[in-house]
């Protein structure tokens, strides 16, 4: 817009590179650090961490070797297509050539950045992305052609005017009711849109056959990772935090390697269920964690205190858009002709998706069916309501959740946070509470 | 000549046959387990069971004047199934009563031929066919065999039995073929259409006694027909005139030499339809709309089939409701409403995904299993024989090569 060029509407104050590049150094190293030490954890958590986890560990450096690769692909021409939430349709970015990111902040450190914009009731998620935009840490940020931001929440819906500011957004809007025609009329223009704009910015015209080529990349990734989960129902042979790792690794991996090393993973870890080798006593509390999205690297403190705690509970599974739900989905086609390929991609991104800017006259039933389902297969003996502070859908949801989770007499605790390293402490007694709750009590 | 007929016979039944154990082994052998294979080949496969008597012959042609020995009906008549099914067993499927060779009997026809005069024994209609029983004694097993049929199978018998849903399933490889997307209707007309059937099904049974009306009252509304006697005419099945179903079978079987085309065409009787007998200028024009609307909407027949009515009502509705063998079952808390089940449904049956739980068969349901087949959530959807779980949906990503 010519407004914006001028400089006018920029919500992003200008500040001085020097200054920029100092604060960005100073993050990025704190940010490096905590990698390094999470990964330090995890490794002292768990003695016998399989080989293929190492692979992990590399990916998980946000600063490392999956950032020196984008910009190769970059300088070879390659367009890279960032997006924020899981509702953009990856395997339109994949079938255009095109090489999908999805931008998740979880620096503690640049919310107080944020907060030089927006007030500080904003969703931290928001805050920190809003920060790092600011002194240009994210490189996936940085390094994206486009971003993609489904309006889904009002941080998210607000979120593109900020950065905006020096990239393009292309916003796309997920009606707030699932179920009725004109909902879904609209998400599927908005996904035959965002194709059209993939097209124009990669210059590459995506067919039916490139399209099936992706949506079956994609499908495997699914298999691969519903695969994992799988093992996780069973007896604990790998740690919940590795798990979530993984998972999310995926939303930056290059999609084929992801799937070829977890499907890896997965061969050991199925060896070592054979072998009867847990990573920890099969007796551990088996917790969930439903909630706001934890996002490597900073808010990485839920999932370390839960299974560094004593007594130590099992993160045994996660209804959160960072994890369980980002690859739980498959795209099922019925017929592999166009129209019916983004009919499927359209409905697997807002049909299948228990994200609670939904509503329903039974109130978000899929999400309460969802978790439910995961207490049973995943034998979950207690479940961590996750909110921080601003992340009015997730909590609003809560009542709901809590009730019913009475009903069926599963204890649920509503541990509300935000992104700060200073309540570490208080965490952990709160959680050491609930599972010394969990230890006690007898099933009946 | 003889013995070519015979090789003939024997191949088809052989290969038949070895063709099913090879369908089953692969399907069983086959991670994926497609149930759609199965299905496409028992389909196939009842197709020449249903027209056995070409097979097994010796099949007659259509003989003028009507009233003659024709062997096929003698076969599949009082010889195969007794006295009391002289035109063959009646079965809710599109089975067609006028061509060559069928071995069971499209129950509507029946149920109209048979309306008028009830009280009745004596000469069929044409063909040598000899009825010892009243026509209310032959409605009475008709609808008892299909009352039953449709409790133990329901609309199964529409997904895997029925020839014209073999013929619409063609259709909808015709235009994957043809790299052709299909249409959907809009839900409300398909909720519209589906109603449609109960209304066909009564229109056709008004007018059956409207037609049967000269039987008693000498009102003589077709030409040619006396007082008393059975409607010796097409307009003693109203329905038939209409159905896509007829002009098909017969002009297949008269394109591959088992019935006579000259005999097809030669009798007509000069009223509304100037074709002739077997197949009336409506009856073609509704093919041929039937066919196009088939190209564009999948099973579009299927969703204003009046037949698949007369098994809904008596497999949907209370009491048959709640003793119905062939159910589809839905594990709620395994759904995640995805809408996979609603996409791939043929009939665009939106029930599945709707329903919250529990019984989700619906009467719209042609019981194809397609959903069932591509939810991709463990144990979410199943079907149940009698009660008992024998296939459920299962995480088909596994089967991806």
């Amino acid at each position: 817009m010519a407004t914006k060029s001028e400089g006018e509407t920029k919500l992003i104050p200008e500040m001085p590179l020097k200054e920029i590049e100092k604060m960005r150094n100073t993050i990025k190293s704190a940010s490096m650090k905590a990698i390094a030490e999470n990964i330090e954890r995890m490794k002292k958590a768990w003695s016998d961490r399989p080989q293929t986890m190492q692979y992990f560990d590399e990916i998980s450096n946000l600063f490392g070797q999956r950032e020196e690769e984008l910009r190769t692909q970059k300088e070879q021409g390659n367009k890279i297509i960032g997006y924020t939430c899981m509702f953009a349709p990856v395997e339109l970015i994949l079938a255009a050539d095109a090489i999908p990111v999805r931008i998740g902040s979880g620096w503690y450190d640049t919310t107080r950045l944020g907060t030089r914009i927006v007030p500080s009731e904003v969703c931290p998620v928001i805050r920190s992305m809003i920060g790092a935009k600011m002194v240009h840490l994210s490189p996936y940020l940085e390094l994206s052609d486009a971003i993609i931001n489904p309006l889904t929440c009002d941080g998210k819906t607000k979120l593109s005017e900020i950065i905006g500011d020096d990239k393009t957004v292309w916003t796309m809007c997920p009606p707030r009711v699932k179920d009725s025609p004109q909902s879904k009329n609209l998400w599927n223009e908005e996904v035959r849109m965002i194709k059209k704009k993939i097209e124009d910015l990669t210059g590459t015209n995506i067919t039916g056959k490139r399209l099936r080529a992706s949506i079956e990349l994609m499908q495997k990734a699914t298999r691969a990772f519903r695969r994992l989960q799988k093992i996780r129902k069973g007896p604990p042979v790998i740690m919940g935090r590795d798990a979530m790792l993984v998972n999310q690794t995926s939303m930056w991996d290059d999609i084929k390697r992801w799937t070829e090393k977890t499907e890896e993973l997965c061969d050991e870890l199925e060896k070592r269920a054979n072998q009867k080798a847990w990573a920890c006593p099969p007796e551990t509390s088996r917790v969930m964690v439903t909630g706001t999205p934890m996002i490597w690297p900073d808010n990485w403190k839920i999932p370390n205190l839960i299974e560094e705690s004593k007594p130590q509970g099992l993160l045994v599974v996660d209804e959160l858009c960072s994890g369980d739900r980002l690859l739980h989905d498959p795209v099922g086609v019925d017929e592999w002709t166009m129209s019916d390929m983004l009919d499927a991609v359209a409905e697997r991104y807002l049909l299948a998706s228990t994200c609670p800017c939904f509503t329903s006259d039974d109130g978000n039933k899929d999400r309460i069916n969802r978790l439910l389902d995961q207490i049973k297969e995943f034998k979950v003996d207690g479940v961590i309501y996750y909110v921080v502070r601003g992340c009015i859908l997730y909590a609003m949801e809560y009542a709901r959740t809590k009730k019913i989770l009475d009903r069926m007499d599963i204890p649920v605790y509503y541990l509300d946070t935000e992104y700060t390293r200073e309540d570490v402490g208080q965490m952990r007694t709160r959680i050491e509470a609930f599972l010394e709750l969990l230890e006690a009590r007898v099933q009946i | 000549m003889e013995i070519l007929a015979e090789i003939l016979k024997v191949t088809i039944v052989v290969g038949i046959i070895l063709a099913g154990i090879l369908v089953i082994l692969i399907w069983i052998k086959n991670q994926t387990k497609k149930i759609s294979y199965l299905r496409l080949f028992i389909q196939i496969a009842s197709v020449p069971v249903i027209f056995l008597g070409l097979i097994i012959g010796p099949f007659g042609l259509p003989q003028f004047p009507p009233v003659g020995n024709a062997p096929r009906d003698a076969l599949i008549g009082t010889n195969l199934f007794g006295a009391p099914f002289p035109d063959g067993l009646s079965m809710p499927i599109l089975a067609c009563y006028f061509p060559s060779g069928r071995t069971v009997t499209c129950a509507i026809w029946q149920i109209q031929a048979y309306i008028f005069p009830f009280w009745n024994t004596g000469l069929g209609f044409g063909w040598g066919v000899y009825y010892t029983t009243t026509g209310l004694e032959r409605l009475a097993i008709v609808f008892t065999l299909v009352i039953v049929m449709s409790i133990v199978l329901g609309r199964f018998f529409c997904g895997w039995f029925c020839p014209f849903g073999l013929y619409m399933d063609l259709m909808i490889r015709l235009r994957k073929t043809l790299k052709r997307r299909y249409w959907k209707l809009s839900d409300k007309v398909n909720t519209g259409l589906r109603q449609l059937r109960y209304v066909i099904i009564a229109a056709f049974l008004i007018l059956s006694f409207v037609f049967g009306a000269q039987t008693i009252v000498g009102l003589q509304l077709v030409p040619g027909t006396q007082r008393g006697e059975f409607v010796h005419d097409y307009l003693s099945a109203p329905f038939c005139q209409v159905c896509p179903m007829k002009p098909l079978c017969v002009l297949t079987e008269s394109a591959l030499g088992f019935m006579d085309p000259t005999a097809v065409f030669a009798q007509n009787t000069g009223l509304l339809y100037e074709a002739g007998y077997y197949v009336t200028s409506l009856n073609v024009a509704v093919l041929v709309l039937v066919t196009i609307g088939a190209l564009a909407y999948r099973r579009f027949w299927c969703r204003i089939c009046p037949l698949g009515g007369l098994i809904s009502i008596f497999n949907r509705f209370p009491p048959f409701k709640w003793i119905s063998g062939i159910r589809l079952n839905k594990i709620e808390d395994k759904c995640t409403k995805c809408g996979i089940c609603k996409r791939v449904c043929p009939p665009q049956v939106t029930d599945v995904y709707e329903e919250r739980g529990g019984d989700v068969t619906s009467p719209g349901c042609i019981l194809c299993f397609r959903c069932v087949e591509m939810c991709p959530y463990e144990g979410c959807l199943e079907i149940r024989v009698a009660g008992k779980p024998i296939y459920k949906s299962r995480n088909w990503l596994e089967g991806l090569h």
